[in-house]
């Protein structure tokens, strides 16, 4: 069991020193958790410590391939008020 | 000594500026250096950021080496660098601590103007205590000569004092955006705190103590604070006068309000919600009513994680990470350079200080006008005088001119909204956006101005004059002033005389 970092991470580092597991490394494109190395928090933490810092949206999953930060729910921007924005941006 | 200062009641707000590209940048009311402690003013009065004349001469950099952060800000997009030490949507060049310690010592060694280092970014320099601090640690040891300062949101703040306090830090930065978790729930929609995640108004209230508390251990040490508020419409407006006195009464020695720039482009909170930045008025209201309470900053440019040069110019690209690995730099040496270079720097400036304060007491003897303040532009690459050609202006220094003297009110960047393309929105021409940037100001003073812009600053009711070249700052704008009023100009109201762009 372990979480995963998509293409959407930013590469902020923050997530890389508050894994108890030393799983997150940088790479190139984005940092990466070692699947083996990551122990889920388990414990350590009750919540996923990466998942915890980390300011994007998605950009961390869970064994299911589910982002742990859904969209909406770090910044507070409702996901339709989102894509009304983008899409008004991109009809320019 | 004490800065002289002609005026410190502000005559009029900004006016004409039409959001978009036109907004002033951050900068407060005036510079009442003559107000603070001596111990406080000598460390100030030769800083580029605070103080209004040294940042003619002297200049700062930033380096980027502190990319994590430990709250979310809804003015940000951690896409970007952090929006309140940097215009949004901005990206820096990440650095490793040994990358910037050389990048400081190549930049020392060839301005010897630079004096202070800045780690601002691009997220909380304390949210990354091993990067921030192994820079502060090397350039206290290896290039003594140079100021070093932070900028930090505070939660990780107390814990960093005692580290702080061991180098060559000059002063911290802490934004403070309210004292109210009400209405920090409404800007911070979350901190990491004690290995969790902790949202609304309980995030809030931690991360507000622990401002509190870093500022006042900061005091206790003797560590200069500057605290940034970020202006946010319906939001903490109304609440930053209290902000301003909760700060001083515990030590702070200056406020420095700036305003939310918001753009949906920039995909932040405020940006994608349509929550607007304030209006220059506004602004500059909210900055004369907590400069009651509060020594304040007009001069603040804004600057990007990674900006270094002087006035008016970013010399970033001389200094890229290829370029500086080539550089052999003999610091012993270049710090025997720029000591010398600083003395008949401050030399100059105490001249002109002098000066200065002459011609404005000649200006007390003088009958007084009772003309109405004006606005104007002032295009500059530093040393206080008028020495740049309008094409060549990335930004330009607004002054108000009236019976009392003359005061700098802000920095205005050509470029502030539009990331420096060449079009902005509609099409508009690099020069049409420079030109509306210098919305409300009846003059723009510069070395030179080329015919097709002539043409369009006299049609936007912004009177071009090239005739102050290499003329000191002050007395130019004064002189323009003088020759308005005598043309009879300067009766008719501002509105009326004022053609926005
Ligand atoms: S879930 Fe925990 S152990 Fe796994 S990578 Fe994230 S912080 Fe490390
Ligand atoms: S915290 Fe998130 S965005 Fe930052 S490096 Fe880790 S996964 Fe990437």
């Amino acid at each position: 069991m372990a979480v995963k970092i998509i293409e959407s991470c930013v590469n902020c580092f923050a997530c890389e020193p508050v894994c108890p597991s030393n799983a997150i490394y940088e790479a190139k494109p984005h940092f990466l958790v070692d699947p083996k190395k990551c122990t889920e928090c388990e414990g350590d933490f009750p919540v996923f410590q990466c998942a915890s810092i980390c300011p994007i949206e998605g950009a961390i999953l869970d064994s299911f391939g589910l982002a742990i930060n859904p969209p909406g729910s770090l910044t507070g921007i409702p996901p339709e008020k989102m894509a009304e924005a983008m899409a008004e941006l991109q009809a320019h | 000594m004490q800065l002289p200062v002609l005026n410190d009641t502000p005559a009029h707000a900004e006016h004409g500026a039409k959001g978009g590209c036109a907004a002033s940048s951050c900068g407060t009311t005036e510079n009442q250096m003559d107000t603070l402690p001596d111990s406080i003013r000598e460390k100030v009065q030769n800083h580029p950021c605070y103080s209004e004349d040294a940042h003619h001469y002297f200049a700062r950099m930033h380096v980027a080496v502190a990319p994590a952060c430990n709250i979310q800000c809804h003015y940000c997009n951690r896409k970007y660098d952090c929006a309140n030490e940097s215009r949004p949507g901005v990206v820096s060049e990440l650095l490793t601590p040994d990358q910037a310690v050389k990048k400081t010592m190549a930049v020392a060694a060839n301005i010897p103007q630079m004096t202070v280092l800045g780690i601002a970014g691009p997220g909380d320099p304390l949210a990354n205590p091993e990067r921030t601090f192994e820079t502060f640690r090397r350039l206290s040891q290896e290039a003594p000569d140079i100021k070093l300062c932070v900028s930090t949101n505070g939660l990780a703040l107390p814990d960093a004092v005692e580290e702080l306090s061991k180098h060559n830090i000059d002063h911290v930065t802490i934004t403070i955006n309210c004292v109210d978790p009400e209405v920090g729930a409404k800007i911070y929609p979350w901190i990491f705190w004690k290995n969790k995640r902790i949202k609304g108004i309980k995030g809030a209230k931690i991360l507000i103590e622990q401002q509190q508390k870093g500022l006042e251990m900061l005091i206790a040490k003797g560590i200069l604070v500057k605290v940034n508020s970020v202006m946010i419409p319906g939001v903490n407006d109304k609440h930053l006068a209290e902000v301003s006195k909760a700060v001083k009464s515990k030590g702070a020695f200056l406020h420095n309000v700036m305003p939310l720039i918001s753009e949906a482009e920039h995909g932040t909170f405020y940006g994608v919600m349509g929550q607007r930045g304030p209006t220059p008025d506004e602004l500059q209201d909210l900055q004369d009513s907590c400069s009651g309470d509060m020594n304040m900053m007009r001069h603040c440019r804004q600057c990007r994680a990674d900006a270094v040069g002087m006035l008016g110019e970013d010399r970033g690209d001389e200094f890229t990470l290829d370029k500086i690995e080539d550089m052999e730099i003999d610091y012993q040496a270049a710090m025997e350079k720029r000591a010398v270079i600083h003395q008949a720097i401050q030399a100059e400036m105490d001249s002109k200080r002098l000066e200065k304060a002459e011609k404005a007491q000649q200006l007390k003897q003088e009958p007084k006008l009772t003309t109405r303040p004006v606005l104007m532009a002032v295009a500059t690459s530093g040393q206080g005088v008028i020495n740049l050609h309008f094409g060549h202006a990335k930004e330009f220094l607004i002054y108000e001119a009236s019976p009392d003297g003359v005061r700098f009110i802000s920095h205005r960047k050509a470029d502030q909204y539009c990331g420096g393309d060449t079009t902005c929105g509609d099409g508009e021409s690099t020069l049409q956006v420079t030109i509306r940037a210098l919305a409300g100001c009846e003059a723009v003073l510069c070395s030179k101005v080329g015919y097709e812009p002539w043409e369009m600053l006299e049609a936007a009711g912004i009177a071009p004059n090239g005739e102050h070249a290499m003329e000191p700052i002050e007395e130019a704008v004064m002189a323009v002033y003088k020759e308005m009023a005598a043309a009879g100009k300067l009766d008719a109201t501002p509105e009326a005389a004022r053609a926005t762009a």
